[in-house]
C-alpha cells in the first residue's frame, strides 16, 4: 500500500476560500468543494501530481528530491495551460474559472461549482439506452461551448464523456482542459500529449502536426458512440492497423435516426480531412435532418414539455 | 485591425533552438520580430531571447496605442538590443558576445514598415507577387550583387553563413529600414530565418501561401522545411501575416483588434521548444515565470470577466 498525497481537510482556511470536501482525485489534482467569502461554493483544483508523494501531513507541498521538484515544476506547466486557455472563455456550456492562485506552494485554479453528474455517470446509471433527444439536446449545446473554445483558438484534445458534465437542468458544461492547447499560434503541442483510448483520434497518437478542430471532432463522435453503445470505440491507434470499428450506421439502424448515426460515422473517420472540419460543419450537418418525429398531441405536447423541465 | 497570422520555431536536427520570434499587438499596431542567436554555449539562444523581449518590452511602452514613428523604433530598438548584448556580455564577463541576426517588421495604419540586420529575412507578398524584401546581409549577397556567384550559388556556398551585421558583437551593427510600404487587403508578409529561406526558392514560398489559408499551408511549409533541412537541418523559424479581414478560406481565425482597450496588449512569444531539449528534458519553471504566468492567468480572467 503506498502512500498518497493528503488532501486539505474540511475547513481548511485557503485564502479567502473555505476546504468543504473533496469532490475527485485525479492523476495531477485534487479537486475540492469549497465555499467563498459570501458562502458561495465553488470547485477548486489543487495541482498535486499523485505520481509524486509531495504532502503526507500539513498543508504545504514539498519536493522531497531534487528531480521531484523538477517534474513538479514541469506539471506546473500543464496545469497553467490549463488556466490560460479557460481563462478566456466564458460561455455556458464551457468550465467557468475565477481565480487562480499560488499558496502552500502549488497553485490553485477556482472554477463555478456545477450541480449534476458527468455523463460518464449518466451513461453508466441508465438502465436502457439513451434517447435521441436527450443525445441530441447535450451535443448540440455543448457543439456551442467547443465551437467558443475553437473561437479562441484552442483545441481541447481530451473529449469524452468523462469531460462533459450534465448539470441538473441537462444543459451540458465541457471540463478538465488538461490536456488544451493554444494551436494556432504554434501547431506543436508543448507538453507530452496526453490521450484516452477510444476518444483520441489518431493524429494525437502520431501526427500532432495534423491537429486541428477535426480532432475534437473525433472526441466528439466518440463520446456519441459511447452515449449510444455505453463503451467507447475501438481505440484510433487499433483502428490503424486494424479497423474492427462497425459503423453506426449498422449498429443502431433503425433505432435512431439515420441522420445522426450518419453523422457519428462521420466524425469517427480515420483521416482527419474526411471529417467535419469545424464544429460549425458538423452542427449544420446534425441541424440539417431533423429526426423525423410523430405529430405531437397538445397533451402529449405537455408532457414532452414537462419531461424536458423534469430533465 | 484585421489579420491572420501563423508562427512557429522548430529545433530541427540541432541541439538547441537559437531562434527566437513573437508578435504583439496593440489595438492599432501589429509588431513582428524574428531572431537568429549565434555564438558558443547559450550564447545564442541568450542574444534572441534579449532582442526579442526587448521589441516586445519597448513596443507595449511606447505603442499608446500606435508608435509615433515605426522607423525610429525599430532602429532604435536594434541599437538598444546590440548595446544590451554587449552590457551582457561584460556584466557575466563573457569571452564572445552573444549574437543574433533580427528582422522586425512593424504594421500601423495599413503600412508596413521593416527593418534587419543579418541573414533573417522579409518578404512581402501580393497576389502571388514579390514586392518587398530585406537584402541579406552577408558575404554571399555581396558576392551575388558583384555579380561573383549566381544566383543558383548562394544556397550552397561555402561562406553563407558568414555575415557582417548582426546585434552584439564588437562593431555597431548595419541596420536597413524599409520604406513606409502601403499594405493592401490579402498582402502577406511573411518573416522567417535562414533555417527555411534556405530550402525555399521565394517563388515557392509565395505559391503555397496564396490561395490556401496560412494556418493550412504554414504547418505544411515548415514540415517541408524540416525533411528539405535532412540530418542537419537548422532552426526552423517562420512568422506570416494575411493583412485584411478574413477571407473565406481564413474564416473564423482571423484577430480582430478593434474590442481591445488603449493600452492593451496580446502578446505571443514562442518559446514552444525552447525549453525542451531532444530527449524531451524539461527545464525547471522558476518562481518567478509562476508569478507571471500567474499574474498573466489573472489579468485573463478579469478581461473576459463580463
Amino acid at each position: 500500500m503506498g502512500v498518497t498525497n493528503q488532501a486539505l481537510p474540511s475547513g481548511y482556511q485557503l485564502l479567502n476560500y473555505r476546504i468543504d470536501r473533496q469532490i475527485s482525485r485525479g492523476g495531477f489534482s485534487i479537486v475540492y468543494r469549497a465555499f467563498d467569502d459570501s458562502t458561495a461554493p465553488v470547485a477548486i483544483k489543487e495541482y498535486l501530481p499523485s505520481s509524486l508523494v509531495l504532502r503526507t501531513e500539513g498543508d504545504i507541498v514539498r519536493a522531497s528530491s531534487a528531480e521531484n521538484l523538477t517534474s513538479f515544476r514541469y506539471g506546473m506547466k500543464c496545469f497553467f495551460e490549463e488556466g490560460r486557455a479557460l481563462a478566456k472563455i466564458n460561455h455556458p456550456n464551457v468550465v467557468r474559472v475565477l481565480n487562480f492562485f499560488r499558496a502552500n506552494e502549488t497553485v490553485y485554479m477556482v472554477m463555478r461549482y456545477e450541480r449534476g453528474r458527468t455523463l460518464q455517470q449518466q451513461i453508466q446509471l441508465r438502465q436502457d439506452q439513451m434517447s435521441e433527444r436527450l443525445v441530441r439536446h447535450v451535443f448540440m449545446h455543448l457543439l456551442n461551448g467547443l465551437r467558443e473554445v475553437h473561437t479562441h483558438k484552442l483545441l481541447h484534445l481530451d473529449i469524452k464523456p468523462a469531460n462533459v458534465y450534465l448539470r441538473t437542468d441537462g444543459s451540458p458544461v465541457l471540463l478538465d482542459f488538461g490536456a488544451a492547447r493554444q494551436t494556432l499560434t504554434s501547431t506543436r503541442p508543448k507538453l507530452a500529449p496526453m490521450y484516452t483510448p477510444g476518444f483520441a483520434a489518431p493524429e494525437q497518437y502520431r501526427d500532432p502536426d495534423r491537429l486541428g478542430p477535426w480532432t475534437d471532432v473525433y472526441g466528439i463522435g466518440a463520446s456519441i458512440f459511447a452515449c449510444l453503445a455505453a463503451f467507447a470505440p475501438q481505440a484510433a491507434d487499433a483502428r490503424v492497423t486494424e479497423d474492427h470499428l462497425v459503423s453506426a450506421k449498422k449498429i443502431w439502424a433503425g433505432a435512431y435516426s439515420e441522420n445522426l448515426l450518419e453523422v457519428i460515422d462521420w466524425c469517427l473517420k480515420l483521416d482527419p480531412l474526411e471529417r467535419p472540419q469545424s464544429v460549425f460543419a458538423l452542427q449544420k450537418a446534425i441541424r440539417d435532418i431533423p429526426p423525423k418525429r410523430r405529430k405531437l398531441t397538445f397533451l402529449g405536447n405537455l408532457k414532452k414539455r414537462l419531461f424536458t423541465e423534469v430533465m | 485591425m484585421r489579420f491572420t497570422i501563423f508562427q512557429e520555431s522548430r529545433k530541427s536536427q540541432r541541439k538547441v533552438n537559437q531562434d527566437r520570434l513573437a508578435y504583439t499587438y496593440s489595438r492599432d499596431t501589429l509588431l513582428l520580430v524574428v531572431a537568429d542567436g549565434m555564438g558558443g554555449h547559450a550564447g545564442g539562444e541568450i542574444a534572441a531571447q534579449i532582442a526579442v523581449r526587448l521589441f516586445i518590452e519597448r513596443f507595449q511602452q511606447e505603442a499608446k496605442p500606435t508608435l509615433k514613428n515605426p522607423l525610429k523604433f525599430l532602429q532604435d530598438t536594434m541599437l538598444r538590443a546590440h548595446s544590451a548584448l554587449g552590457s551582457y556580455a561584460n556584466q557575466f564577463s563573457m569571452l564572445e558576445t552573444p549574437r543574433t541576426t533580427c528582422v522586425s517588421c512593424i504594421v500601423q495604419s495599413n503600412y508596413a514598415y521593416w527593418a534587419h540586420a543579418g541573414d533573417s529575412r522579409l518578404y512581402l507578398f501580393r497576389q502571388g507577387g514579390l514586392i518587398g524584401q530585406t537584402k541579406d546581409h552577408s558575404k554571399v549577397q555581396y558576392l551575388l550583387d558583384q555579380g561573383i556567384i549566381g544566383a543558383h550559388e548562394v544556397v550552397d556556398h561555402p561562406d553563407r553563413n558568414k555575415i557582417f551585421s548582426c546585434l552584439g558583437g564588437l562593431v555597431d551593427p548595419v541596420i536597413d529600414l524599409s520604406r513606409r510600404t502601403p499594405l493592401r487587403n490579402g498582402d502577406i508578409i511573411v518573416l522567417c530565418t535562414d533555417g527555411l529561406w534556405a530550402v525555399y526558392p521565394q517563388e515557392e514560398i509565395a505559391r503555397a501561401l496564396t490561395g490556401t489559408p496560412i494556418l493550412k499551408a504554414c504547418p505544411a511549409l515548415m514540415r517541408e522545411a524540416e525533411v528539405r533541412g535532412g540530418p542537419d537541418g537548422d532552426n526552423l523559424s517562420l512568422i506570416v501575416v494575411r493583412w485584411g479581414p478574413e477571407t473565406l478560406t481564413d474564416e473564423p481565425t482571423t484577430t480582430i483588434t478593434e474590442t481591445m482597450g488603449l493600452g492593451e496588449f496580446q502578446t505571443e512569444i514562442d518559446r514552444t521548444l525552447t525549453l525542451t531539449d531532444r530527449k524531451g528534458v524539461q527545464r525547471d519553471l522558476t518562481d518567478d515565470e509562476i508569478e507571471r504566468a500567474i499574474e498573466e492567468i489573472q489579468a485573463t480572467i478579469k478581461r473576459y470577466r463580463r
